[in-house]
């Protein structure tokens, strides 16, 4: 079993005022492929650290299979962490660098040879064993680190970011790998990322952190059709959710929500109108996702609005359009064959099943 | 296919013409400047390669016209000699006796002291770092009287002084070597990025085998160059030697072509000759540790 279990895990470095990780508890089963992702300077390195063994816990507890591993040393905590930096020896050949470990808990050398060879066929690292670090480009470094990390046949793989320092075609073609890899070992892994794609494309679940504070867990598809609140629903998805404050008006037969200047306006469904009801709110932040935003007109329920054309990102498939609607602005993305000229006026639509609310103070979605 | 060079072509063939040149300049300062600092030298290995009573009679360039005054004799002599104490052999064990050992313990105690001061985690590393610098500047010549009277000391405390042997000139080499040891090395190991050393904790690395399987490898062109200073420092001190080695009857080369200097009509052919002897170990030292003066140690360990 190797699980691995943070129970209101809170860090304070010393000299800094507020808690850089924040009562966070998260289960990971065993085989589970995790993602922190988060912004900057969120706490998702801190949290790994700390799993790892490299930074003292403030309070809470870490698990890993079912010890509890708060005060044991790193080396007895049966990890690996992938640094972003990869963190190599670099006075070591690659075979030096993925057997070290290896060495240092005295395996014999013959299975010592046998380990490192068959990482090194997974990947693809066979003609590059008596190289330097070095010598290697950006990706083999790479793939020494993961390396290495196999070789030692963990209980947990922790990576931070490993795939930061890739060049685009690079992350792609090494997320695949590393997602292969944790099929074929079926290994516990947490990995931490701020791009939400690397995350969404990866994970069994993620785990959205800000400000130390642990948002949501879920999988993909739960983060994306459900965020909690309106920092996870900014989050995931690219580019971000509109956000538009609306207020709320009631008519014969339902609610109505109106942006402030009135140029938007949606007729909410009894589903919405019942969360409002409940939640007993007059005001009400409005989230649409670019994708959901067609450029057609709709009639019945739901947002329609009408709005100029300020930016026209080309992408190939499709645009990004960045729109302004009286004091609000928006992105929504279109067809690419769509004829579209800066200063357009563009109605758009969303029907309400696309249309999420949340609570204008505390930023929670209404349910 | 034969055309007129481009506009653009004759100005690099200019400007590779130029270079040429001013390198060729360059080449001849720096040749001049080689020759004008090694005459003494070369002077110094010949008038060790005439006989004895050439030095009154004639220059020692006149070799380079009569080639036939070369002679080993005055090699012979130094050498027959043996290792009997107040010879020249005697004096090069004695130096190579002091010399190693402190430059040893000091390129050691500097990486170790140096190890803790960067990567341990203990409140206080940056003073005790700001002492050790400050330590720097006190003039060795301050300590002798005290450290000469510290010995005593010892020797009434603990039946056992120091002054007048071998150790004690290698303590107090070792103490004042230190300062800068410690500079030399905390600053260099302050590059070593410490991912790695975490990489080796988490991999089941006890600080020990960090230090020697990490650290010490990379930090190799620091602990050269500190070993190189150091042996130089040391092998050329006559000072330390004359106030704690004296009147020993072993003493180091220094202190061996001193005493010969001081009636040199009758030993001029032993000064030189011993002066030979002891620049040749500096420079075997130099240039078997200059292959760890790489650069780009560091290479491919981040990014
Ligand atoms: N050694 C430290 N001492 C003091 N504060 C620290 C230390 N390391 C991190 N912090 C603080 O803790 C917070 C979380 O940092 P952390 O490195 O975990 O962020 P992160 O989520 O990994 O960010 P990034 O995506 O930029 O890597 C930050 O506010 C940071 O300033
Ligand atoms: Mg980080």
């Amino acid at each position: 079993m190797s699980s691995v279990t943070l129970r209101e895990l809170t860090k304070q470095y010393a000299g800094n005022a507020g808690l850089s990780l924040d009562s966070v508890s998260l289960d990971v089963a065993h085989g589970e492929f995790i993602c922190l992702v988060g912004p900057s300077g969120c706490g998702k390195t801190t949290a790994l650290r700390m799993i790892a063994g490299l930074e003292s816990v403030t309070s809470g507890e870490i698990e890993i299979g079912d010890r509890v591993v708060n005060d044991l040393a790193p080396r007895d905590r049966d990890i690996a962490l992938v640094f972003q930096s990869y963190a190599l020896y670099p006075h070591m050949t690659v075979f030096g660098n993925m057997s070290f470990g290896l060495k240092i808990r005295k395996v014999p050398k013959d299975e010592i040879k046998a380990a490192v060879t068959d990482a090194a066929r997974i990947l693809d690292l066979e003609q590059y064993l008596d190289r330097k670090p070095a010598q290697l480009s950006g990706g083999q470094r790479q793939r020494v680190a993961l390396g290495r990390a196999i070789v030692r046949n963990p209980a947990a793989f922790l990576m931070d970011e490993p795939l930061s320092n890739l060049d685009a075609k690079l992350r792609v073609q090494t997320r695949a790998e590393i997602a292969r890899l944790h099929h074929r070992l079926g290994a516990t892994m947490i990995y931490v990322t701020h791009d939400q794609v690397e995350a969404m494309t990866m994970a069994d679940r993620i785990a959205v952190i800000n400000l130390g504070k642990l948002e949501q867990v879920g999988s993909p598809r739960e983060l994306y059709l459900r965020p909690a609140n309106q920092f996870v629903a900014g989050f995931i998805g690219s580019p971000s959710m509109n956000f538009v404050p609306m207020h709320v008006e009631s008519i014969d037969g339902g609610i109505r929500v109106v942006s402030a200047g009135g140029d938007m306006d949606v007729n909410l469904d009894d589903v919405e109108s019942a969360m409002i009801h409940r939640a007993g709110v007059s005001d009400v932040v409005l989230g649409v996702r670019p994708e959901h935003l067609d450029h057609r007109p709709r009639s019945g329920r739901g947002l329609q609005l009408s709005a100029s054309v300020d930016v026209i990102e080309f992408l190939g498939n499709d645009e990004h359009v960045h729109l302004s609607s009286g004091s609000h602005e928006l992105v929504a993305i279109v067809d690419a064959r769509t004829p579209l000229t800066i200063g357009d006026t563009l109605t758009l639509s969303a029907s309400s099943e696309a249309i999420h609310l949340f609570h204008p103070e505390t930023g929670v979605a209404l349910k | 296919m034969s055309q007129v060079p481009s506009v653009r072509e004759r100005r690099t063939v200019g400007l590779l013409k130029r270079l040429r040149l001013s390198r060729a300049v360059v080449n001849v300062i720096l040749g001049l400047v080689a020759v004008f600092w090694l005459v003494p030298t070369i002077s110094l290995l010949v008038i060790s390669l005439r006989p004895e009573s050439l030095f009154g009679e004639s220059g020692w360039w006149t070799v380079f016209t009569a080639p036939s005054q070369l002679t080993w004799g005055n090699y012979t002599t130094i050498f027959s000699q043996g290792f009997a104490a107040g010879g020249v052999l005697d004096s090069l064990t004695t130096s190579l006796e002091i010399t190693i050992p402190v430059t040893i313990l000091v390129a050691l105690i500097s990486s170790l002291a140096a190890y803790s001061l960067v990567f341990g985690s203990w409140r206080g590393r940056d003073w005790i770092f700001l002492v050790i610098v400050g330590l720097m500047v006190v003039p060795l010549q301050v300590a002798l009287i005290p450290v000469v009277q510290l010995y005593r000391e010892m020797g009434n405390l603990f039946g056992l002084n120091p002054y007048g042997t071998i150790p004690g000139v290698i303590i107090f080499h070792v103490a004042f070597g230190l300062p800068f040891g410690i500079f030399l090395m905390r600053n260099f190991l302050t590059g070593i990025p410490k991912d790695l050393l975490e990489a080796g904790r988490i991999e089941g690395a006890g600080e020990w085998k960090i230090f020697y399987s990490i650290v010490l490898p990379l930090a190799l062109p620091a602990i050269a160059s500190l070993a190189i200073f150091q042996f130089i420092w040391v092998w050329n001190d006559l000072l330390v030697a004359l106030v704690f080695l004296g009147g020993n009857v072993h003493t180091p080369l220094t202190i061996f072509l001193y005493d010969q200097t001081r009636s040199l009509a009758a030993n001029y052919w032993i000064v030189s000759t011993g002066a030979v002897v002891s620049i040749f170990v500096p420079l075997i030292v130099f240039f078997s540790f200059q292959r760890y003066f790489v650069r780009g140690v560091l290479a491919g360990a981040v990014k």
